[in-house]
């Protein structure tokens, strides 16, 4: 563990958000490891707070008033909400168990629908008698043709021989990225490429930003010695839209609410 | 506006209290308490008046949803409020995600800022900006653009062509001169 700060101002520094690279990483681990600094932090902050006094005074829009009041009586008071996220996320989701339950679940999921739609198709035909049985044998090939198409992308995504390639522009150093596939009803796959290797006592951390509310932990991942992460969830907290995804270096296990700093971030066009 | 008059003197926690019931008009009276402040942070920010508002609205969003974390901590409320109207317009300057709701429990255990009575947030505001006016220009410049444009210490050697030493050596002096100034 570092020293304590040198400068008792550097706690302000902090609060501001002025500190930044070696100074705000050393200041964050020190801090990480100090119950005395920590409790420090709570009145920088308030100094800090003290400076929107500052702000040259201005009124807002006499009709601002009624629009807040009229949200509060559209809503009304709401209790602190929790968002429950998807359960078991955190250690569970190594890229091993990730893939296998993917698979299991597109393989599910193509045989719910191949079963829904041959259901469709008999009643139909019993209905209606002219539906030819050669019809109905076109679209189940059809429809095994389809399933046997997501398992052969499931398997190269998955697969032990697979190596991800992140492709950048000739002569220039690779920059870190992400991509998200993202599907609020049925799910998230998302990769990155280029991430450095983090030192074993922090790891990456992915949120979900919805439209309303803050940030949402939905997994933690790590990169393999090519910078390669992924994380891969078939369900999300329920009832959230996502406005932007983002990740961010957070302390080993990860943490409910964003702390570290943000390497990634993308919004949801 | 008769018959509100002992609900205006109430406490932040009084009115906190009442608006976890329902109680409409008790939002009015911290809305009249702190909006025009947190606008006001907002609009220096954002130096538009849709924008600020939009942090406005924000802001009292976050507080009834949070409310119940407001109801027995004394001086909390302004602190928070004041925070967030920089932070949250600050983000937005800078485009960047907003922190999470850690805010509120960080807020909560730290000294309040006791600025419920309008005589004593107006000795304060003044105060504040004497300290402000009292330094020496580099000093009040590097501050403002740490303060109201959100910059690193680096981004504010880069603005100004100073080194990034003589940079935060003028931001702490400054802070150190503030200290001195506004109390602990």
């Amino acid at each position: 563990m570092n020293a304590h700060p040198q400068y008792v101002e550097d706690f302000e520094l902090y609060e501001l958000g002025v500190l930044d690279g070696d100074d705000k990483a050393e200041f964050e681990a020190h801090l990480a490891g100090c119950a005395e600094c920590r409790a420090k932090i709570a009145s920088a902050r308030t100094r800090v707070a003290k400076l929107a006094l500052a702000a040259p005074p201005s009124e807002p829009p006499p009709a601002a008033r009624e629009r807040i009041l009229e949200s509060f009586r559209a809503r009304g008071p709401q209790p602190r909400q929790a968002i429950q996220p998807a359960p078991a996320r955190r250690g569970f989701w190594s890229p091993a168990w990730a893939w296998t339950f993917a698979a299991a679940c597109v393989i599910l999921l193509a045989a719910a629908v191949w079963l829904a739609n041959t259901n469709l198709r008999r009643s139909k035909r019993l209905a209606d008698l002219e539906l030819s049985h050669q019809q109905l044998e076109t679209s189940n090939l059809e429809l095994k043709a389809t399933a046997a198409r997501a398992q052969t992308v499931l398997d190269i995504l998955s697969g032990p021989q697979t190596t991800q390639v992140a492709l950048s522009p000739a002569s220039t150093p690779p920059v870190p990225h992400g991509k998200a596939f993202y599907n609020r009803d049925k799910g998230l796959l998302f990769y990155t490429a280029n991430l450095h290797s983090l030192s074993s006592d922090h790891t990456y951390e992915l949120w979900l930003i919805p439209t309303v509310g803050n940030p949402v932990d939905i997994g933690i991942f790590n990169t393999d010695t090519q910078g390669n992460g992924q994380v891969i969830l078939t369900t999300l907290p329920q009832g959230l839209t996502a406005k932007a995804f983002a990740v961010t270096i957070e302390r080993a296990g990860g943490v409910p609410a964003p702390k570290g700093p943000m390497v990634l971030v993308g919004p949801v066009s | 506006m008769t018959g509100h008059e002992p609900v205006r003197r109430e406490s932040d926690e009084g009115l906190i209290r009442r608006i976890l019931s329902g109680d409409e008009v008790a939002l009015g009276v911290l809305y009249d308490r702190y909006g025009g402040r947190v606008y006001s942070v907002a609009k220096r920010i954002l130096q538009d008046d849709g924008a600020a508002e939009e942090i406005l609205q924000d802001i009292f969003h976050q507080l009834w949803r949070n409310a119940a974390a407001f109801d027995s901590a004394r001086g909390a409320l302004g602190s928070w409020l004041l925070l967030m109207a920089r932070n949250r317009s600050i983000d937005r300057l800078r485009r960047r995600i907003p922190a999470a709701t850690e805010e509120v429990a960080a807020t909560l255990h730290g000294p309040g800022l006791d600025i419920e009575n309008a005589v004593a947030a107006n000795e304060m505001t003044e105060r504040v900006r004497e300290a402000l006016r009292a330094l020496p220009e580099a000093q009040r410049e590097a501050m403002e653009l740490a303060y109201f444009e959100g910059l690193t210490q680096s981004e504010i050697a880069k603005r100004t062509g100073d080194p990034l030493g003589t940079v935060k050596t003028r931001l702490r002096t400054a802070l150190a001169s503030l200290k001195a100034e506004l109390g602990e």
